[in-house]
Order: C-alpha cells, then sequence, then structure tokens
C-alpha cells in the first residue's frame, strides 16, 4: 500500500472503519513506513482530544442564570409595553383630532354653500327680476 | 418523574418541573454547544438560552417525541445561529493561516504559565487545530460529527434529530472524516502540528 493510500484510511483506521483486510494492510504499512507511523500517531494524539472534552463541568450556578435570563427577559417585556403605549396614544388622539378638525371645516363649509344659495334667491333674484318687484302697469303710469 | 410528567407540569409552569429538567438535561445541551462552539463560556451562554426558549415554547412540544431530541435541535440551532451571527469575514484566510493565528494567540496566552508541562502546551495547540478543522466543516457534516463523537449518539439517532435519513447521517459523517483528515495531513505537511 502506498503513502498516498495509508493517508486517505488513516482517520478510518484509527476508527475501526475498515475491512479486516484494510486494516491488516494499513497496520503493515506503518510498521514499515516511520514517517507514515509519526502521522498516524499525531492524529491519534489529536483525536483523543475529543475524548477529554466530552463531559464538561457542571456549572453549579448554571439554573440560577437561566432563571436570571428569563426574569430579564420578562421585565424588558412588560418595560416595552408602556412605551408602546406612550407613542401610539397620542398618535391616536392627533389623528382623532385631526379627522375632527377636517370634519368641521367639510361641514362649515357645505353649510356657508347652503346660505349663500338662499341668500341669492330672497335678495338678489328678485333685482334681476324687476316685473315682481314693480309690476308693469305703474311702470307704464309714470 | 418521567420526561413527560415534567414536561406536562412544565406546561403548567411549574418551577420545580423546570429545575428538574435544567438539572437532567444541563449536561447534554453545554456539550452539544460545546461540540459546535469550541468555546466554554460562548456554550454555556448558549445552553442557557437554549433552556430560555425551551421554558417559553414547551406548549409547543409533542408529546410523542423524546424531550432529548428536541433539546438537540434546539441546541444545535442555537450554536449555529451563534457562528453565523460572530463569523468573522474571513475573505483571505485559510485553514492553516487561521490554525497559525490561534496558536500564535494560544502561546501568548501561555508564556507566562512558564511551569506548565510542555506536554499540556503541546495538547492545547492539538486541540486548537482540532477545533479550527472541525469548524471549517460545512455546517451538517459539523453538527453529524459533534452529536456522533461529543454526544456519541448512534447514527439513528443522529438522523432523528437532523431529520435526515440514516444512509445521509453516514454520508455526512464519512465526508466529515475524510475532510477533517485532509486538514489534518496539510496541517502536519506545512509543520503547524
Amino acid at each position: 500500500m502506498k503513502c498516498k493510500d495509508v493517508h486517505n484510511k488513516l482517520i478510518f483506521f484509527l476508527e475501526g472503519d475498515l475491512s479486516e483486510a484494510e486494516m491488516k494492510a494499513v497496520q503493515e504499512h506503518l510498521s514499515e513506513c516511520g514517517e507514515c507511523a509519526l502521522f498516524a500517531e499525531e492524529l491519534k494524539l489529536t483525536f483523543s482530544i475529543l475524548e477529554t472534552e466530552k463531559k464538561p463541568e457542571v456549572n453549579p450556578f448554571f439554573y440560577t442564570r437561566v432563571k436570571a435570563k428569563l426574569e430579564k427577559q420578562e421585565e424588558q417585556s412588560i418595560e416595552r409595553r408602556p412605551v408602546l403605549a406612550r407613542v401610539l396614544q397620542p398618535v391616536a388622539f392627533s389623528l382623532i383630532l385631526l379627522l375632527a378638525i377636517y370634519g368641521g371645516i367639510k361641514f362649515g363649509a357645505t353649510s356657508a354653500e347652503q346660505s349663500a344659495s338662499l341668500t341669492l334667491k330672497h335678495e338678489l333674484i328678485p333685482y334681476l327680476n324687476e316685473m315682481d318687484v314693480e309690476p308693469i302697469e305703474n311702470f307704464l303710469m309714470q | 418523574m418521567s420526561d413527560n410528567d415534567i414536561i406536562q407540569q412544565l406546561k403548567q409552569g411549574n418551577e420545580q418541573a423546570f429545575r428538574k429538567l435544567v438539572d437532567s438535561y444541563q449536561g447534554l445541551v453545554v456539550n452539544t454547544c460545546f461540540g459546535l462552539l469550541h468555546n466554554r463560556e460562548d456554550a454555556e451562554d448558549v445552553a442557557q438560552d437554549v433552556f430560555v426558549e425551551v421554558y417559553r415554547s414547551v406548549s409547543n412540544f409533542r408529546a410523542d417525541a423524546k424531550v432529548s431530541t428536541w433539546l438537540y435541535r434546539i441546541a444545535v440551532n442555537r450554536s449555529l445561529n451563534h457562528i453565523r451571527d460572530n463569523k468573522k469575514h474571513r475573505w483571505l484566510s485559510s485553514f492553516e493561516s487561521d490554525v497559525k493565528a490561534e496558536k500564535k494567540r494560544l502561546l501568548q496566552v501561555e508564556s507566562s504559565q512558564s511551569d506548565q508541562p510542555e506536554f499540556e502546551l503541546e495538547n492545547k495547540q492539538r486541540a486548537v487545530i482540532l477545533h479550527e478543522a472541525i469548524s471549517s466543516l460545512p455546517e451538517n457534516q459539523k453538527v453529524a460529527f459533534t452529536l456522533n463523537k461529543y454526544e456519541e449518539l448512534s447514527y439513528n439517532e443522529i438522523a432523528e434529530v437532523m431529520e435526515l435519513s440514516v444512509s445521509s447521517v453516514e454520508s455526512l459523517l464519512f465526508r466529515a472524516k475524510k475532510t477533517l483528515q485532509k486538514k489534518l495531513y496539510e496541517c502536519y505537511r506545512k509543520k503547524c502540528m
């Protein structure tokens, strides 16, 4: 087996994931090739790190910190509500006020138009229609 | 108290049940987060967020699922989000340059501890190399490798957590190991080991 082939199979050799024949071939190569044996040893030592890291120490204050985070989140969500209310309420009131002003203006404008048209009818039209004001007989008598 | 009993009581807001859940599964969650993040403080921080999420979303938990599977999924998702949020923009860096930078940082930290045995320093350097190699894996391979090596989950259990088929998990683990071996050999050849 060549060095390149061994390099490709080394991790599987260390994990025991190769067939019996391949395991034997790799083992034989490692016993003959110092360079590959060194790399195999280095790889083995590197992966052995995983064994030491597997079981972390249990932090006795872990639950306390989880509770603190939960409480902090609850406080933040309560604080957010008044802020929203403080912003939304004035906006709502302003909108209602603007609508009321607009409505008032529109209503006022409509009323003015109506009274203007009434004035036109009763005051101006009689001056345009002289026959009603002064009958023709009176005019001819002059 | 069984897991289902704990969950039922937790749905009713029972704090004792929550404490029991945290005590029972703290190791699992912290270990999973550490396998992905390779930093103790970050792993604990993310693990705490996992349990906060569990508390908030316990009503969504289906009774037919396993509690451990649910916890693994949240831990993996939170850890991957943490990695994405903190990812440095390494446009031009390579695995070897990252390893050298981490080793340099380690040497600066450890040089003050002159009484430290040499083999301990070598082990720490190996850990740096291994962590960088695992971190450089694609996400799915990283998750499968972490669950297999740090939590010793079987292919079936990993498939359940990742919602993949067993053959997909086998393929992910095979590719993860091949990639790791290749990176470690390149590092060895360039004398960064």
